[in-house]
Formats: structure tokens, C-alpha cells, sequence
């Protein structure tokens, strides 16, 4: 291959690499939509120079960002993934059970989750549709941009979040969950949405093109989005969850040489360097909250929650996602 | 009177029908060609010609670029030899199953371009029915050659649809006579078939090109999408616009929209040289 490779970049020049040519390591990442940002940004230069400074050895990265369940679906059709950051367990837990990896992520800090953040409805700037919490999404005349579940797992937590803070709400007021309530909310925030999307970062997109009055998203969306200066407004929800994103070594066909730095750089990603970096572009810490207190912008949430509520993705994702939406609210 | 209808025109020395039919026409292009095309370069250059070309110079955007005119050039080299190869067969030649092979070529026209994709996945991927056989270091997919492989199979079709209708209206009797001269099939077929199919051969391989340097649907499928790496320009678009970047994919977007004017350019203007006998 590398003799018929040199052959076809003699006759037709075909480009060489923009990064990574030669020498020192290559780590490829498959990443989720929305992590493309901290990682470019700050946490691959960070980790190269500091590689660099204690080994000697140059590091660089190439990339591929799409919705986590398409990046999950790639690499197990054999995409060549070093490391993979994904917006949902069960697609790390997918990429083990379909033999791309067998990285014991869940053994290493925080049971293998590098951030989190909770999820928030954007409204246009001044919310001219009055939106201030979930149940205003599902009035008549609202239009919702929102990923699709199929390709996405930002709308996978979005679905929890709307069904869980019913849940959780009731709880509050009865005692006892809801979970009649819950769908009914789901359901009628479904027949308003206009698009779906295969991404986070697509729907987003879509929303900023001028869209939709509403969108579901990770609060680091709505943060980013203010700080480019688009005409938009933050409406934290009563209850939310908070999304919380695994990273996963592919160790497949991985060198020995290679295996090491990876597994550096999968650890370098609960460092202290690293979680302020998440910070920093609008990610919480899952290690330190006193990072999280510095930061400013980050909204007080009420009645926070995670998957837990539901018994970890291992029953919230058969039962909330299959079940509830796929089977009862979508096909209705 | 009624002998008068047709000779509207002459009476009145001006033809109605001539300035609202070609309006009619250009009305009708407007919304549906004309505008989505202005509005890339309407959006491609708002913040500047300097920020239009910032975004174009960027390492990624040109290595996208590159990616993309050298996997269509290999892809249009292999089909313009293959539909000329099949095209003269298959005009020369009556055997059983010739009909069915014409129709096998024509079948990417209408096959949606991530089918095509995922089959040669499921062919050609690690985990294909011939791909599992390759060692690891010499995998197909998720290289450049997998988008290659993609281009061809999409463009399959249109070498060798622009080159057989000439060879089988062309005229046999110019062969006939170099045969009779005592020319070889080879010389008759180099100095006198060839020759006649200049502008087929031209501009089967402009289309041929024009269609592989735009093709997306099946590259993202096979290629991987590594920005740098395996990312052509149309998956640079995408990419980028998915990421907000709406400038940087547009000024891409500019590019290939001029780059296709050129093409297409080359072959209405070309037409009469290329026509030549």
C-alpha cells in the first residue's frame, strides 16, 4: 500500500496531511458534536507541549466531530479511531461490546466521565414567546428545532431531561413521580418540533440560521452562542439533567508505543490543566467544583438531576428512549 | 383575419412572444437556480473580500480542496478508459447479455450515493465480506482510495453514456475503408475511431470530473471525514456549516460553484472544436 501510495502522490500530487506528517505520534479522535472547541482550542496544544517538554516525542491530532451516535457507528464499521469522546455511555459501552475496544473506561476517575453539563432551552433574545421552563415548550404555536435521538445523543438527554423533570417535579409536590405526567409533557413538546436534525452542533445551526423559537441544548451551546454575540436568551429549567460525556480508548490494532500515549492523553483529561480548559469553554468539571464556582455564568439550577433518576442508561435507555418515546410518543 | 395570426410579428415588426418567453424563462431560474447560487456568494464574501480569502487559504480548506480534485481526476482517468473500453465493445460486438451489461452501467445513475457508500462498506470495510480478508495495513476504506473507489462507482455511468450513442451513430464506412487500406484493428482504431471521438471523450471526462469533485453522499460514508486527512471539499462544506462556520464553508462553496461554471463553460465553448471531424 505505502509503494502504490508514494506512486499516486508522485503522478497526481495528492496532498500530503496537514498534520502529523511523519514524525512523532498521530492520535486520531473521534469526538461528539459539541467538544470540538476545548479540545482544538486548548487541550491538544496543552497536552503536545507538555509531551513534548517530558519525552521528546511531537504529538498531533486529527479530528472527525458528528453526532455521537454516527461517531460510534463509524469507528465499530472500523473507522480508524485512537480515542473516542461521546455525548452517552451506552455508545462507549456499544463500542466494547462490538469488539473496537476493550478499555475499561468506566475504571478510570469519575467512572470514565471527563465533563458535564446541564441542559437548558434557548429562546430568541427578550423570549418573545414567554418560555421559562419545559412545560411552555409544549403550548400550541411553538416551534422546536430538535436533534434526532437516531443519530444524536444531545437529544437523547434532552428527552430525558424533559421527561425527568416532571418526574422530579412531582415527586416534590406529591411524593410519589409521575410518570403519566412526564409523558404527556414529552409528547406535547414532540408535536412541536419543526426539524430534526443529526447533530447537537447541527440543530444549533439550524437555530441560529433563524429557525425555530426554541432550542434544547447543553447550557455550553447557549454560553458560546452568547459570548459570539447571537441575538439569543438562556432559560434555565426548573429541573434539568445533566449530560455527562465518557471517553473511550480504542485500542484496537493499537501499537504498544502508541497504546501509551494515548492512555496519557485519555488521563491527561481529568488533570487539573484540562478541566479548567472544559471550564473555560463552557463545560462544568466533573472533578473539582470549586472550577465550576469560578465560573460566573454558570446557571444555578434548581433541581438538578442525572441519569440515575432513571437507574443509569442501562434502564434509561430501553425505557425512556425506547419505550416511552420511540414506541409511544414519536409514533403517535 | 385568421391568416393574419402568424404574421403577428411582421405586421407589427416586433415579436411579442420572444422577450416574454425568454422572460417566462429566466423568472422561472430565478428562485429555483439563480438565487441559491447568488446567495453563496452573496453570504460566501458579506464580511469581505479579505475574510473571504482568509477562510479559503486555510490549511484545511485547501487540503479539502487538493483531496477533491485528485480523487476525481484518478476516478475520471479510470472511467474514460473503462466506458471507452466498454463503449467500443459493446457497439462492435452482439453477444448474449450485452443488454443486461448496459443496463449494469447505467444502474449508479439512480441509486442514492450513500447506498453506494455503505456497499462498499460492506465490501470493502474492515469488517466486509472482502475487506476482512486485507491486512491492516492495507485498508481501503477510510483512505483516500476509498473515496476514489466511491467516485468511480457514482460516475460509473457517464463516460460511458456520452461515448457509446457516438460510436453507434458513427459512420462505418471510414473504418471500412482503413481496414480495406490494410490498417491493423489497432491503427484503424487509434487513427480513425479515436480521433472522431474527441469531444466525446472531452466531455464525458468534464461531466465525469465536474460530478466526482461534487460528490458527497457516498464520501462521508466511506472516507471517515478526518478534517486534514480523508475530508474532501464538499465534507468540508458540511462540516463547517454544522459547526456554524457559514463563512468558511461558503468561501469552499464559491470555488466549486465558479469551478463548475468553468467546466461547463469549457463545454459549450469547446463545442464546435471538439465536434470537429
Amino acid at each position: 500500500m505505502d509503494v502504490l501510495l508514494a506512486a499516486v502522490n508522485l503522478a497526481a500530487c495528492l496532498p500530503g496531511p496537514t498534520t502529523g506528517n511523519g514524525q512523532g505520534v498521530v492520535i486520531t479522535l473521534y469526538g461528539f458534536s459539541i467538544m470540538k472547541e476545548p479540545l482544538e482550542k486548548a487541550i491538544f496544544p496543552a497536552f503536545a507541549a507538555k509531551w513534548r517538554a517530558e519525552h521528546g516525542v511531537n504529538v498531533s491530532f486529527i479530528t472527525s466531530f458528528a453526532g455521537s451516535e454516527t461517531v460510534t457507528n463509524q469507528i465499530l464499521q472500523g473507522a480508524p479511531a485512537d480515542v473516542a469522546i461521546l455525548a452517552i455511555e451506552r455508545d462507549a459501552d456499544k463500542l466494547v461490546q462490538g469488539g473496537a475496544t476493550k478499555d475499561d473506561w468506566r475504571s478510570r476517575p469519575n467512572g470514565g466521565i471527563v465533563n458535564k453539563t446541564p441542559f437548558i432551552i434557548l429562546v430568541r433574545k427578550d423570549d418573545p414567546k414567554q418560555i421559562s421552563d419545559f412545560p411552555d415548550l409544549g403550548k400550541p404555536g411553538i416551534q422546536i428545532i430538535h436533534p434526532d435521538p437516531t443519530s444524536s445523543g444531545g437529544a437523547q438527554w434532552s428527552i430525558l431531561a424533559i421527561y425527568g423533570s416532571e418526574l422530579e417535579k412531582s415527586q416534590a409536590k406529591t411524593g410519589t413521580q409521575d410518570p403519566a405526567r412526564a409523558q404527556n409533557l414529552l409528547a406535547s413538546i414532540w408535536r412541536n418540533v419543526i426539524s430534526t436534525p443529526g447533530s447537537a452542533r447541527e440543530a444549533r445551526t439550524g437555530f441560529e440560521t433563524g429557525y425555530g423559537d426554541a432550542l434544547i441544548t447543553y447550557e455550553l451551546e447557549g454560553l458560546s452562542m452568547k459570548q459570539a454575540g447571537d441575538p439569543i436568551d438562556i432559560v434555565v429549567p426548573k429541573a434539568t439533567i445533566y449530560s455527562e460525556h465518557p471517553a473511550v480508548m480504542i485500542d484496537r490494532n493499537m501499537s504498544a508505543e502508541k497504546r501509551s500515549v494515548v492512555e496519557a492523553f485519555v488521563d491527561y483529561l481529568w488533570s487539573d490543566e484540562a478541566q479548567q480548559a472544559f471550564v473555560k469553554y463552557h463545560f462544568r468539571s466533573v472533578t473539582n467544583e470549586t472550577f465550576n464556582d469560578a465560573n460566573p455564568e454558570f446557571a444555578k439550577i434548581e433541581m438538578p438531576f442525572t441519569v440515575q433518576l432513571f437507574g443509569g442508561w442501562d434502564k434509561a435507555y430501553p425505557d425512556i428512549i425506547q419505550n416511552i418515546f420511540v414506541n409511544q410518543v414519536k409514533s403517535k | 383575419m385568421s391568416a393574419n395570426v402568424s404574421g403577428v410579428k411582421h405586421t407589427r415588426g416586433f415579436d411579442v412572444i420572444k422577450p416574454l418567453s425568454i422572460g417566462v424563462m429566466v423568472a422561472v431560474m430565478l428562485p429555483l437556480v439563480l438565487l441559491p447560487l447568488a446567495s453563496i456568494f452573496i453570504f460566501g464574501t458579506s464580511k469581505g473580500l479579505p475574510s473571504f480569502w482568509h477562510a479559503l487559504v486555510e490549511p484545511e480548506a485547501i487540503f479539502a480542496l487538493k483531496l477533491s480534485f485528485v480523487t476525481s481526476f484518478w476516478a475520471t482517468l479510470f472511467n474514460i478508459i473503462f466506458g471507452l473500453f466498454a463503449a467500443y465493445i459493446l457497439s462492435r460486438y452482439t453477444f448474449w447479455g450485452r443488454n443486461a451489461i448496459i443496463v449494469i452501467i447505467s444502474i449508479p445513475t439512480a441509486i442514492p450515493t450513500a447506498v453506494a457508500g455503505f456497499a462498499l462498506l460492506l465490501l470493502w470495510g474492515p469488517y466486509g465480506l472482502l475487506g476482512r480478508f486485507l491486512p491492516l495495513d492495507m485498508q481501503i476504506m477510510f483512505t483516500p482510495y476509498a473515496i476514489i473507489l466511491a467516485n468511480i462507482f457514482v460516475t460509473f455511468p457517464l463516460a460511458f453514456g456520452v461515448i457509446m450513442p457516438v460510436l453507434e451513430t458513427m459512420s462505418r464506412s471510414l473504418e471500412e475503408a482503413s481496414a480495406t487500406m490494410g490498417a491493423s484493428r489497432w491503427q484503424t482504431f487509434w487513427h480513425v475511431t479515436l480521433p472522431s471521438l474527441r469531444g466525446a471523450i472531452v466531455g464525458g471526462a468534464l461531466l465525469t470530473f465536474a460530478r466526482a469533485v461534487g460528490e458527497f453522499g457516498s464520501t462521508i460514508l466511506v472516507s471517515g471525514n478526518l478534517a486534514g486527512r480523508t475530508q474532501t471539499a464538499p465534507l468540508y462544506i458540511f462540516s463547517k456549516f454544522n459547526e456554524g462556520q457559514v463563512e468558511a464553508a461558503n468561501a469552499v462553496a464559491i470555488v466549486l460553484a465558479l469551478f463548475s461554471f468553468v467546466i461547463f463553460s469549457v463545454l459549450f465553448f469547446a463545442r464546435d472544436w471538439l465536434e470537429a471531424d
